[in-house]
């Protein structure tokens, strides 16, 4: 599994910072949370993209892949490694 | 860096500014005054191949590169009078057509694209609500899947072309709780039960587009008429205002050359004082900010094609050239009726409509504060 520090990291620090959380649970959901908003997306795909030299496509913009950190874990694992 | 267009590309546009002038400049200030829609330009448009120009072939369109795409906006621009017109036919190619491209079955291309790209059908896309404007995701609008059909309830409002649009974009939640991940797009044509248009909104400018409600009340969609994937909604939107907030641009960006013309003809010809007024400082420093605006306005715009051709994602590029074009459109407006004089606050000049048709262009795509905000988040505020 990938480890997911990073991602968690760059949410609690560039994405919603306003929250002021410490930390976040690999399973809480963060779109019901409001971690992730419609402009926080954005960035955190940028992030991935250039961070995991991946690319995510705008279909691939959906809860299965983004509802919390293992599935953003799991998804950026699968896009690895379809590279 | 090269800035050199092809001659084909050239010539395209040349040919965009023949048929506008042609063909879509009669009776504008009637139709602006009476607002009224004409169905005859729009078929006229879809003839000459615009609705269809960035297709593929398949779907009966010229399959244009976007600079070549964004070079028939400016020229449809530059000749065409009627921005309700442009302003319509933009609406319905980006926040239609394009996202059933990009995202549609094999099965919904087939049975939309052709028909909208020849202007048998009319498109219209309804997102924003009554309550949720530019926090358009946090609409009230639900979808419940029940057996082979969704089941569609809310009330869309600002729908532009909505009294005359055959098929219909429509955004609806299918979990609140998910925020903008549970937005989900559907095809939802105008005779499904349930489904009805409501009364027309009367506006300041582009009056030509005429603009209404939309009402769902347990209006039934076939599971088919999803678009994308549930809560692949924000994506598809997104993806969809890009494209949009980039060619209405370059429609402006016509519009721009059009009157900056027009402004430097009427500056020779109208004399006070004894000479022409574009020998008088303060004239003519207004049409030297209007040159400064549009050639800057170009730049902007050319990097957001280069951008999506090149990488298929210009956010942050986008929202500048929006920024920039729509607040610099306004000004141009505003420095061409002070040109003119009185004369351009009369309705014959036509300075004064391109003001209030201006004025939209701040507002619709996404407003001026709210591409700051995304300029902002990218600047990492």
């Amino acid at each position: 599994m990938l480890n997911v520090t990073n991602i968690e990291r760059f949410l609690l620090n560039e994405v919603a910072p306003d929250l002021g959380k410490h930390a976040l649970d690999p399973d809480e959901d963060l779109l019901e949370q409001r971690v992730i908003d419609s402009l926080g997306i954005l960035r955190l795909v940028s992030f991935l993209e250039q961070s995991h030299g991946i690319r995510v496509m705008d279909e691939e913009i959906i809860p299965e892949n983004f509802q919390s950190l293992n599935s953003i874990g799991r998804f950026v694992e699968q896009k690895t490694a379809g590279k | 860096m090269d800035f050199e267009f092809s001659k084909e590309q050239l010539d395209f546009k040349k040919s965009a500014i023949q048929f506008a002038r042609k063909e879509l400049n009669t009776e504008v200030i009637e139709r602006d005054r009476d607002a009224v829609f004409s169905r005859e330009l729009w078929k006229k448009c879809a003839d000459f191949g615009i609705q269809g120009s960035a297709f593929p072939e398949q779907y009966g369109g010229l399959n244009t590169d976007i600079f070549s795409t964004m070079l028939l906006m400016e020229g449809l621009g530059y000749g065409c009078k009627d921005s309700g017109l442009i302003f319509a036919i933009n609406g319905q190619m980006w926040t239609v057509q394009m996202p059933i491209l990009r995202f549609g079955t094999d099965d919904q291309k087939a049975r939309y694209l052709p028909k909208l790209c020849s202007g048998e059908l009319i498109g219209a896309n309804g997102v924003t609500e009554p309550d949720s404007g530019s926090d358009a995701f946090s609409m009230r609008t639900s979808a419940r899947l029940e057996g082979d059909h969704y089941i569609l309830n809310g009330a869309k409002t600002f729908c532009t072309m909505a009294p005359d649009a055959d098929v219909f974009m429509v955004f609806a939640t299918v979990d609140k709780r998910k925020g903008f991940m549970g937005v989900t797009a559907f095809l939802v044509e105008r005779d499904f039960p349930g489904f009805r248009v409501g009364r027309d909104i009367g506006k300041m400018g582009l009056r030509t587009a005429p603009m209404a409600e939309l009402i769902l009340e347990d209006c039934k969609v076939p599971a088919e008429n999803r678009l994308g994937k549930e809560g692949n909604g924000a994506a598809i939107f997104e993806d969809t205002v890009e494209w949009e907030r980039g060619c209405i641009l370059a429609g402006l960006l016509g519009s721009m050359e059009r009157q900056l013309e027009q402004c430097i003809k009427y500056s020779r010809e109208r004399k006070q004082f004894g000479k022409a007024i574009g020998k008088y400082q303060s004239i003519a420093n207004k049409i030297v900010d209007m040159k400064v605006r549009m050639e800057t306005a170009k730049l902007l715009l050319y990097k957001v094609a280069w951008k999506k051709q090149a990488d298929g994602k210009a956010p942050l590029e986008a929202a500048l050239a929006k920024l920039f074009i729509s607040e610099s459109w306004i000004s141009s407006c505003l420095d061409a009726v002070q040109i003119h004089g009185g004369y351009g606050y009369t309705t014959e000049y036509e300075v004064e409509r391109d003001l209030r048709d201006s004025v939209g262009s701040t507002l619709y795509s996404g407003t001026s504060e709210i591409q700051r905000n995304i300029i902002a988040r990218h600047l990492g505020l």
